[in-house]
C-alpha cells in the first residue's frame, strides 16, 4: 500500500507529510524550532514535559496539544506562535527552572523561549546540575530498547522519583546504558571499570547507534528479537537454499512445518537478552522452556532447551526430520553432550543418503532404519554416537572417517561418498546450499579451519545480486570478507550486529559498498578504538586480520590441510550429483548449459549433460581458487608467498620455513 | 522483457510494477533495495512504480544470517 500524504499548513505556510507521522517532525522539516525536553528521536513520543506546545484549528475546532506525539491531520492549522502557547511554553520553562535552576537542559529550554528568572523556587528546588527532571525518557528507553521496565518511576505527586524496584539494583538490567544515553540530564551514570576502555564515552555512544536501531528497524528487518536467526528457516526455503536431504535440493514443501512461525507460536518461551554480550539489546537467543523429552537418557524430564537457531532447523531439514519436536530434542542432546548440533547433523544426512543408496544396511547400522525423515532412529544413532556404543562410535568420528572406512572395508564407490560426503578439511559443512554461488563455494572450502561460513558467506551477492560477476570481483569478496570476519572474531565482537540489523539509509552506498554495511563496520573501529586507544581503518585493521589470517594458513599447513587440494569442494556442494538432483532443477541446469557452455540440451542425454556441467563448474570453480589466491597472496598452491609473510611482518624463520616448502 | 541484476529475464506486460517484477522472480526477502533504470525506488512504491519495458532492474539482497 502506497503512503498517504496529507497537506495542512504551519504558520500559515502549506505543507505535507506522511500520514500518521508526528507534527514535530513537520516543524522540523520546515526549520521551526519548538522547545522539546522529553523528546528523543529513538524513542516513541509520549507528551510529558508539554514543551512542545502548538495550537491547532481541526475542523473549526481549535486546541493545544503536544507536537511531538501529535498526529498531522489533512487540512489543519498549525500555529507555533500563537499568544497562548507562547504563553503556555514561558509558564513551563519557568516552573523547570524553578525546580532544576541549573540543569543545563532546563536553562537552554529557558532561553530558548525567553524566560531568565523563575518565580516558583521553594523547598523542592534542587540544585544538582544533574538532577533528574522526571522526563521518562529512560522509562521509555527501557521499554523500547530491551522491552522491560527495570527503571521506572516511584513515589506520588511532589515525592515522584526515578528508579529501580525497591531502590536496589535490578539484576535483569544488562547494562546496555540506552537510560543513560537518553538522559538529558546526565542523572543516570555509568560506572565504566569493565576492562578500564581508554574512551568508555566513545564505546557507549556507537553501541546506542545499534541499540537504537535494533529497536526501531529490527521488527521490519530481520525480527531477531522475535524469533532469533530462525527467522531465516523460511527465507533460505524460498531462495532454494535450505538443505533438504544432505543438500540434494535447496527447498521442501515441509518446511513451514518447522519454520520460524511454528517455533515462536508454539515453542520459544524465553526471548529476552541474555547477557552473551554485555549490554547488547538485541536478544536473539531463545529458548524453549518445560520442553518434555521423549528419548534418552532424561526421557520424561521438562527441560530448558537453548535454541534452536536457524541451523538447528536447517539441520533437521537436511536429515529430511521436519518435525519440529524432533528438532528441539536433537538440538537438546547435542547441546547435553556436547556434540556440534550442524556436524552432527550433516554427518547424520551424509550416512542417511548412504543407507538409502544401498552402500549401508542395517547389519551395519545396528538395525536402525536410517533413511530421511527416520527422526527415531537418528535420536537413538544421537544417543550412540555420545555413549560410544555400536554405530555410533563410526558416526561419531565424522564423514570423513566414514568415507574411507566404507570404501576400505565395504568397498563402497569411493569417488561417489567423495561427491556426496560434505566434508572438506575433516569438517563437515554447515547449513546453506552452495549450487549457484561459486564464491560461497570458495567462501566455504578455502575457510581455514574448514566449511564453515564464518570466514565468507556469499550467496546473496553472487548467486542472488550478480554483483561480483567477475572472477577478480568474488576474489576480492573472498579477500575482504573472510579478513574482516576474522577480525571482528578475534577481537570478540558478535557478527550479529555487524548485519543481522543494517542502518536505514545504507541504500545510499553502492552495492559492493553497502554489502560491507560501512556505518557498523565503523562502529566495530570505534569499539576497538574506546578500548585501545588505536584509531583504524580499513587497511589496518585487514591487516592486523591478515597477519592472524595466514597464520592460521600455515598451521593448516602443518596439520596436512593447507594446499590447493583442501581447498576444493565435494561435488555437493557445487553441483547436481545424482540424477534425481539434476532433474529436480532440469529447467535451471539446461539453460545453463545453453547460456554457458552454447550446448543444445535437448539434444543430449542425461548423463552427458551432467558431465558437461560437471566439467563446466570445476573449470569455474579452479579460476575462482586461481584469482582469490592471487588476491590474498598466496601462490598457486594456495601457500602464503614469502613476500606476503614480510609484508606482514610475519616472516619469522620458524614460519618461512613451512611457507617454503610449498614455494 | 525486463532484464534483473544484469542476468535474468522477466516477461514485461502493460502497467507491470516492481511489486509484481519482485514476484516473478520469487524475492521475498526483507532487506531488498531496488532500483530500475538507476533510480532507487522506495518500498512504498513497489505497487505503483510503474517499470518500462526493457528496464535495467536491479534488485539489491543486503545478506543477513550467514
Ligand atoms: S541499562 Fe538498559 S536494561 Fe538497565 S535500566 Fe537502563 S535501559 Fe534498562
Ligand atoms: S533519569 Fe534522566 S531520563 Fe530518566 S526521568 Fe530523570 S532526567 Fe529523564
Ligand atoms: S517534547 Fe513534546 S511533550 Fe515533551
Amino acid at each position: 500500500m502506497a503512503p498517504v500524504k496529507v497537506t495542512f499548513t504551519i504558520n500559515g505556510i502549506t505543507t505535507e507529510a506522511l500520514e500518521g507521522s508526528f507534527l514535530l517532525a513537520s516543524l522540523k522539516a520546515n526549520k521551526i524550532d519548538v522547545p522539546t525536553l522529553c523528546h528523543h528521536k529513538d524513542l516513541v513520543p509520549n507528551g510529558t514535559c508539554r514543551l512542545c506546545v502548538v495550537e491547532v484549528t481541526d475542523r473549526g475546532k481549535t486546541k493545544t496539544v503536544t507536537s511531538c506525539n501529535f498526529p498531522v491531520k489533512e487540512g489543519m492549522v498549525v500555529s507555533t506562535e500563537a499568544p497562548s502557547v507562547v504563553r503556555n511554553r514561558k509558564v513551563l520553562a519557568e516552573m523547570y527552572l524553578g525546580r532544576w535552576p541549573n540543569v543545563p537542559a532546563v536553562k537552554e529550554v529557558a532561553k530558548k523561549v525567553g524566560v531568565t528568572g523563575s518565580r516558583f523556587s521553594s523547598d523542592l528546588t534542587d540544585e544538582n546540575p544533574k538532577a533528574c527532571i522526571l522526563c521518562g525518557r529512560c522509562v521509555r528507553a527501557c521499554e523500547t530498547f530491551i522491552q522491560e521496565k527495570i527503571i521506572d518511576f516511584a513515589g506520588r505527586g511532589i515525592k515522584r522519583h526515578m528508579g529501580m524496584p525497591f531502590g536496589e539494583v535490578d539484576p535483569h538490567c544488562v547494562g546496555c546504558t540506552s537510560c543513560a544515553y537518553v538522559c538529558p540530564t546526565g542523572a543516570i551514570e555509568v560506572i565504566d571499570d569493565m576492562n578500564h576502555p581508554v574512551d568508555p564515552l566513545l564505546i557507549r555512544n556507537h553501541g546506542m547507534r545499534v541499540n537504537a536501531e535494533m529497536a526501531n528497524l529490527d521488527p521490519s528487518q530481520c525480527r531477531m528479537r522475535e524469533v532469533g536467526t530462525a527467522n531465516i528457516v523460511e527465507v533460505m526455503d524460498a531462495y532454494d537454499l535450505l538443505p533438504v536431504c544432505n543438500y540434494k535440493f535447496g527447498s521442501h514443501k515441509d518446511t513451514p512445518k518447522i519454520d520460524s512461525k511454528v517455533l515462536k507460536e508454539q515453542y520459544f518461551t524465553q526471548g529476552h537478552a541474555d547477557q552473551c554480550w554485555h549490554g547488547c539489546s538485541m536478544a536473539c537467543a531463545k529458548a524453549v522452556d518445560g520442553y518434555i523429552l521423549k528419548t534418552g537418557p532424561y526421557q520424561g524430564d521438562a527441560v530448558c532447551v537453548d535454541g534452536p537457531e536457524y541451523e538447528t532447523s536447517a539441520g533437521g531439514s537436511n536429515m529430511g526430520c521436519f518435525d519440529p519436536d524432533f528438532i528441539v530434542e536433537f538440538n537438546f542432546y547435542c547441546d547435553t553432550y556436547g556434540l556440534d548440533t550442524i556436524s552432527s547433523a550433516t554427518t547424520i544426512a551424509f550416512v542417511m543418503e548412504c543407507f538409502e543408496a544401498g552402500i549401508i544396511d542395517t547389519t551395519i547400522t545396528g538395525g536402525k532404519v536410517l533413511n530421511f525423515g527416520a527422526t527415531d532412529e537418528a535420536l537413538e544413532l544421537l544417543h550412540e554416537m555420545a555413549r560410544g556404543e555400536g554405530f555410533g562410535v563410526d558416526v561419531g568420528q565424522g564423514i570423513r572417517f566414514l568415507k574411507e572406512k566404507w570404501a576400505r572395508e565395504l568397498g563402497a564407490d569411493a569417488a561417489f561418498l567423495h561427491d556426496i560426503g560434505m566434508e572438506a578439511k575433516g569438517l563437515e559443512y554447515s547449513e546453506y546450499v552452495s549450487k549457484e554461488s561459486l564464491a560461497q563455494q570458495a567462501g566455504y572450502t578455502m575457510a581455514v579451519k574448514g566449511p564453515q561460513h564464518d570466514e565468507a558467506w556469499l550467496i546473496f551477492m553472487d548467486m542472488v545480486n550478480n554483483q561480483i560477476p567477475s572472477f577478480e570481483d568474488k576474489a576480492e569478496a573472498l579477500y575482504y570478507f573472510p579478513l574482516f570476519r576474522t577480525w571482528f572474531g578475534l577481537m570478540g565482537l558478535c557478527k550479529i550486529v555487524w548485519n543481522d540489523v543494517s542502518p536505514a539509509d545504507n541504500k545510499k552506498h553502492p552495492p559492493q559498498e553497502a554489502a560491507k554495511i560501512p556505518e557498523h563496520v565503523h562502529n566495530y573501529w570505534k569499539f576497538f578504538e574506546g578500548m585501545t586507544g588505536i584509531p583504524l581503518d580499513e587497511k589496518k585493521m585487514l591487516d592486523q586480520s591478515a597477519r592472524v589470517h595466514n597464520l592460521q594458513k600455515l598451521m593448516t599447513l602443518m596439520l596436512g590441510y593447507g594446499t590447493r587440494q583442501s581447498d576444493v569442494p565435494p561435488y555437493r556442494a557445487m553441483g547436481p550429483v545424482t540424477e534425481e538432483e539434476y532433474l529436480s532443477r532440469q529447467e535451471r541446469y539446461d539453460g545453463q548449459l545453453t547460456a554457458n557452455l552454447g550446448l543444445d540440451p535437448a539434444s543430449m542425454d542425461l548423463p552427458a549433460k551432467m558431465s558437461a556441467l560437471r566439467t563446466f563448474r570445476y573449470e569455474q570453480y579452479d579460476k575462482v581458487l586461481d584469482a582469490a589466491y592471487k588476491r590474498r597472496g598466496w601462490t598457486r598452491e594456495g601457500v602464503p608467498t614469502l613476500e606476503r609473510l614480510t609484508e606482514l611482518g610475519i616472516d619469522l624463520p620458524e614460519l618461512v620455513e613451512i611457507a617454503k616448502k610449498y614455494q | 522483457m525486463v532484464v534483473v541484476n544484469d542476468r535474468d529475464h522477466v516477461a514485461w506486460h502493460e502497467g507491470m510494477t516492481v511489486h509484481q517484477v519482485l514476484k516473478a522472480m520469487g524475492y521475498s526477502y526483507v532487506l531488498i533495495t531496488v532500483s530500475v533504470n538507476g533510480k532507487h525506488v522506495p518500498r512504498e512504491e513497489y505497487e505503483t512504480f510503474a517499470v518500462p519495458d526493457g528496464a535495467d532492474f536491479k534488485a539489491f539482497h543486503l545478506a543477513h544470517g550467514g
